[in-house]
């Protein structure tokens, strides 16, 4: 993409990204790259909270040219650009809200364009996929350098030789034997991009600001809550390729992986033994909340669970649902 | 002018670029965020030599204000940066700071107050601060948040005003973007501008100079005396404001006035705005004006002394005021800035109307649309004058079907789930101990977990296997009290809980005063045939580390003061939830965002506190140390924590657990790392019980493991194995030799 200004006279970009997966990084790159070698002007923040690693964060970089003044310092809602880290981010997030039809959309997959675009009914006209992922563990990197790779790739306003440099910025006080397979991961993405542009999009770009629910009449005073909700959240988006696979044929049920399971994902029933005395069996994980740390597989003694790359849809067919007491048995 | 150079920075980093530029003696400070970045830019500029700041790590806003005041009264040029409950902690200091006239510069990162606690911008804690007497100057970008920092030390210092000042800007909006700015190529050039610190003429506490009185108490006649010195000297600080201000341009060719004004020649309605939000209205302002509407913007680069005249004649020509307001106070109708304006034009003889409207309270987004929606306010009140003076923009009524989401949602679990009655607890009088059984921890898994699904930590996080693990011992009810800290800030953010017991969460050092006051009243109401609840009831205040260095005073009072309930502190060696800086538990030399490694210092500099052995020394009835590594060893000691809470008086425990993120160990390896601890003799796991000292995981039966064992397991202290921290290293295993062996003697002696 050339340095096409919005009506704003910004071009803007939004990284869509979960915590820990160095979204910001590449948001600090980019607008370094263009303010030093692109001389445009440039801001960069992302959506800080208090969200760990694992949570979803948004990123935004809005460039101007050097005769502009950045004044806009609301997050970006409408961006010609949007990159998303993780896929599973579609699931549970809005990643594309606001995205500009004629556009691009930069998504770390295992997919082609074609196949992202039919599976999320995509309406974008530019449609870049890499497999970050997999460059990543191959460097043993992470995987945002291979973002910014993809990145660079489709846009030309930029200019990719200085890349090397950032990376060597980034890394180089704190990591400086990072600096290399980073180099690396960032070419590998920049080659391994797939780039598809549609010609069948419908204009208009869509963004709604939505209001909280919990308004002043329907919040309760003080902002108490009425005991535990947080069991309707869905955890998988935290994984980041690596979940731990359950063999119950093996399974002793010493209860060591429910012990140190930060997420309670272990599911128990309550059963009777050979001697006919009541005893608690495991009946497996409940995925919805498992962040892959795989620290139960550490402490299995007899390899009932084993690390596994995950596999797509093999966690929604192997969930064990953990039983809650729903009022009045209504879920 | 001065050269400068471009850069590409926020203003968290400005502010600490000016204080290296600068060179300030002394920084005493406690991380809060969004402030925290400012310290934790000067020490990593600090370990590689590139300025002299001594940075003090307090251990509360409290300590950290106090030593900011001791290093003013020694004659040295000071700094610190804080926000929202920092500045409220602090805030007893700071009419001393100001009263007995010593200067310093002290950086607000806006941020709203708490509660609920919210970690985003908004001018709460800036209005807390009007009142203190300190000169108060207020930027709207990383660049301002640079040049306020430089003339802000000047203006402070001048002979004329000689208080404390103030640089507020805002949080996470300014402190975190960044954006292009300039900054001087030599600090030489700054160094000039403010100049040598002058001390003749002043009183200081410097040895060897004639001997001073500081901070002497006064009768009424004499305090009138010295306020009115003080509103003297805030008067002259509009002028010197103004003074420096010019000498700061002919040094940057940057211009600061007391109030900037833009688009108002000729405007008929005039919005006034602090910070961040007065560059992000421009664009509002710029699209108004082509669509022909003469609409205008102030923003005052001082509050404090108030630029009253400056604003007025801004003002003078408008119809309407439109006053934006990031903080309110409540039942005033118009927070603080909008009273100080409304005085100032009466004293003027203006009658112009102000419409105050409070908007991005908690760092609510404020778009441009936002601020043409509120401009739009001045027109509507000229067309019906009957629009409120004064309201709320940016709330809204909610949604009654949406909001069903804090509606109770699962049934209550009656007491009897979490008793599985596998566990007995038997005080044994001969030994004058209490004897535990404990089932197969497999039997346990009965018994729900006292949260559900659903938290927010980190992948691999230790917090709630620790936790948790702990809960498995405990029969019955708990009561849980938490001080903030990742524990808390990942299991209640609103509109989810993961709760299925009472919880409460209150301010980072007030958890077991807050938990005190539970117990204790629950009792008296029991006492009173009020209210019924089974004798198991267990009150649990759950602390980081962290918590345990600000809420020290509280927790050693509540120690002393015999209430039954437990404190337990996940320790994870530093202040996790605000982005790993050092606590006092942080182990030597270990590399956090406050204590960095470089080429001038390495780590932190001194070793880890030991909590368990203070709370020890309070003579509470039981007090362990436990970890998920030695699970049976950890449920045993919350068995007997319990009994000692429900049947006699306070229990500490300290439990260890992994923070993968900013221990820099791999997620999976949780467990063996806090294990490596143990078995190297680091985290001895031990008890306390009415006095007398049991080791109870003997690290040597079972063979203990080299410290390089644990030291390897983490990236914050690998560097610990390199050559050239040999001496280090050495001195970790020494400290930890040196604790165990004392232990030991514990154990073996019922004396000690
Ligand atoms: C008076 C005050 N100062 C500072 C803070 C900022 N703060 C919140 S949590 C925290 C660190 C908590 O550390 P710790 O208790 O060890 O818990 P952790 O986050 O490591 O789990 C800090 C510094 C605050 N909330 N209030
Ligand atoms: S640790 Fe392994 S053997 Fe033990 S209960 Fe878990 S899965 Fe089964
Ligand atoms: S990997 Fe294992 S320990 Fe980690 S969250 Fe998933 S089930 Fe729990
Ligand atoms: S930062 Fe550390 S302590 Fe906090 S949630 Fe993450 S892993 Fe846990
Ligand atoms: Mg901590």
């Amino acid at each position: 993409m050339e340095f096409i200004p919005n009506k704003h006279g910004f071009v803007e970009i939004r990284l869509e990204s979960i915590g820990g997966q160095g979204a910001y990084s590449v948001g600090q790159m980019l607008a370094q790259i263009g303010v030093e070698g692109s001389h445009l002007h440039a801001i960069c923040f992302a959506d800080y909270g208090s969200e760990k690693k694992g949570a979803p964060v948004k990123t935004f970089v809005r460039f101007a040219k050097d005769d502009v003044t950045i004044l806009n310092y609301s997050p970006v809602n409408e961006p010609q650009i949007v990159a998303v880290f993780h896929e599973l981010l579609f699931k549970t997030q809005p990643v594309t809200d606001g995205l500009h039809t004629d556009g691009i959309l930069i998504v770390n997959t295992d997919q082609t364009p074609e196949q992202l675009r039919a599976m999320y009914n995509l309406n974008v006209k530019t449609i870049v996929t890499v497999d970050a992922t997999k460059i990543a563990l191959q460097y043993k990197t992470k995987l945002n350098t291979a973002m910014l790779g993809a990145i660079f790739s489709s846009l030309n306003f930029l200019d990719p030789t200085l890349a090397a440099d950032a990376i060597e910025k980034m890394f180089g006080y704190k990591y400086p034997h990072l600096v290399e397979p980073n180099v690396s991961t960032f070419k590998d993405g920049m080659e391994q991009a797939q780039t598809h542009v549609f010609t069948d999009v419908e204009a208009g770009i869509a963004h709604t600001r939505k209001p909280t629910p919990f308004g002043y009449e329907t919040q309760n005073q003080g902002g108490e809550i009425a005991g535990p909700n947080s069991y309707t959240k869905n955890l998988t988006a935290s994984r980041e390729g690596m979940m731990p696979e359950y063999l119950n044929e093996k399974c002793i049920h010493c209860s060591n992986c429910d012990n140190v399971c930060p997420d309670f994902c272990f599911v128990w029933e309550e059963g009777v033994d050979a001697r006919g005395r009541a005893q608690m069996f495991l009946q497996g994980i409940d995925y919805n909340y498992c962040k892959g740390c795989l620290k139960c597989v550490e402490v299995c003694p007899t390899q009932a669970l084993v690390s596994m790359v995950e596999e797509r849809d093999y966690a929604d067919a192997h969930r064990v649902q953990k039983p809650f007491d729903f009022l009045g048995g209504v879920k | 002018m001065k050269p400068q150079i471009d850069v590409f920075k926020a203003g968290n980093q400005m502010a600490a670029q000016a204080a290296a530029d600068i060179n300030y003696h002394v920084m005493g400070y406690f991380p809060i965020s969004p402030s925290t970045e400012v310290a934790q830019y000067l020490d990593m500029m600090g370990v590689n030599g590139q300025h002299d700041i001594q940075l003090i790590a307090a251990d509360g806003e409290h300590g950290a204000a106090g030593i900011c005041y001791g290093a003013a009264t020694a004659g040295a040029r000071v700094f610190n940066a804080t926000s929202a409950n920092g500045l409220m902690y602090m805030l007893e200091q700071l009419p001393v700071q100001s009263g007995t006239r010593y200067p310093m510069v002290l950086n607000l990162v806006n941020r709203a107050v708490s509660g609920p606690l919210n970690i985003h911008c908004d001018h709460s804690d800036l209005y807390f601060a009007l009142n203190a007497g300190w000169v108060i100057l207020t930027g709207a970008n990383p660049q301002q948040v640079y040049d306020l920092n430089i003339m802000a030390l000047k203006i402070a210092e001048h002979q004329d005003v000689r208080l404390p000042a103030i640089v507020s800007y805002d949080g996470y909006i300014t402190s975190h973007q960044k954006h292009n700015v300039k900054v001087f190529e030599n600090a030489q050039d700054v160094r000039e501008f403010v100049g040598e610190m002058k001390r003749e003429g002043y009183d200081f506490v410097i040895p060897e100079t004639a001997p001073v009185t500081v901070g002497a108490h006064m009768k009424g006649d004499d305090f009138m005396n010295n306020r009115y010195q003080l509103e003297v000297a805030q008067t002259h600080a509009l002028r010197v404001f103004e003074e420096v201000a010019a000498e700061y341009e002919a040094l940057s060719g940057r211009k600061y006035e007391l109030v900037e004004t833009y688009q108002m020649e000729d405007a008929e309605i005039g919005l006034v705005i602090l910070n961040s939000s007065a560059d992000i209205a421009k664009s509002a302002i710029d699209k108004m004006r082509a669509e022909g509407k003469k609409v205008g913007l102030v923003r005052p680069n001082i509050v404090r002394p108030f630029p009253a005249e400056a604003l007025t004649q801004a003002l003078k020509d408008v119809k309407v005021i439109v006053m934006g307001e990031r903080a309110d106070s409540a039942g005033a109708k118009g927070g603080n800035l909008s009273h100080d304006l409304k005085a100032a034009l009466h004293d003027a003889n203006m009658t112009t109307p102000v419409i105050t409207r409070i908007y991005g309270l908690g760092g609510k987004e404020f778009y441009a649309s936002d601020a043409e929606a509120v401009v739009t306010l001045g027109y509507d009140f000229l067309a019906d004058e009957t629009v409120e003076k004064f309201g709320y923009y940016g709330v809204n009524p909610g949604d009654s079907e949406k909001g069903q989401l804090i509606q109770r949602s699962l049934e209550p679990r009656p007491v009897s789930d979490y008793v599985t009655g596998k566990i007995t607890t038997t005080f044994n009088e001969e030994k004058n101990k209490v004897d535990v059984k404990v089932p197969p921890l497999r039997m346990l898994t009965s018994k729900p977990k006292r949260l559900v699904n659903g938290h927010g930590a980190c992948p691999g996080c230790g917090i709630f296997s620790g936790l948790e693990l702990f809960f498995k011992g405990i029969e019955g009810e708990i009561v849980i009290v938490n001080q903030t800290g990742c524990a808390y800030v990942v299991t209640a953010g609103y509109p989810y809980s993961s709760y299925q017991q009472h919880y409460v969460h209150n301010l980072f050092q007030s958890g077991p005063a807050t938990l005190s006051g539970i117990a204790e009243a629950l009792f008296e109401m029991r006492h009173r045939g009020e209210i019924t609840f089974a004798d198991s009831a267990t009150f649990v205040m759950v602390s980081g580390d962290g918590g345990m260095d600000i809420g020290m005073g509280s927790a050693i009072g509540t120690a002393l003061r015999g209430h039954k309930l437990i404190m337990l502190e996940y320790d994870n060696q530093g202040y996790m939830n605000t982005g790993a800086q050092m606590s006092y538990s942080t182990p030597l030399g270990n590399r956090t965002s406050t204590t960095n490694v470089g080429k001038v210092r390495v780590g932190k500099q001194y070793a880890h506190k030991d909590t368990a052995q203070i709370m020890a020394a309070c003579n509470m009835p039981y007090v362990f140390t436990g970890s998920e590594a030695y699970p049976l060893d950890l449920v045993k000691k919350a068995a007997k924590a319990q009994w000692y809470a429900n049947n006699v008086g306070p229990v500490y425990g300290k439990i260890l657990i992994a923070c993968p993120l900013n221990w820099k160990s791999a997620d999976h390896d949780g467990t063996n790392v806090v294990k490596a601890a143990t078995d190297c003799g680091f985290f001895p796991l031990y008890e306390v019980e009415q006095g007398l000292t049991t080791i109870t995981v003997d690290p040597e039966a079972k063979k203990r493991v080299p410290v390089e064992d644990w030291v390897g397991y983490m990236g914050k202290s690998r560097h610990l194995l390199k050559p050239e921290n040999e001496a280090i290293l050495a001195k970790t295993k020494a400290e930890i030799e040196r604790r165990y062996n004392q232990l030991k003697a514990k154990h073996d002696s019922e004396y000690l």
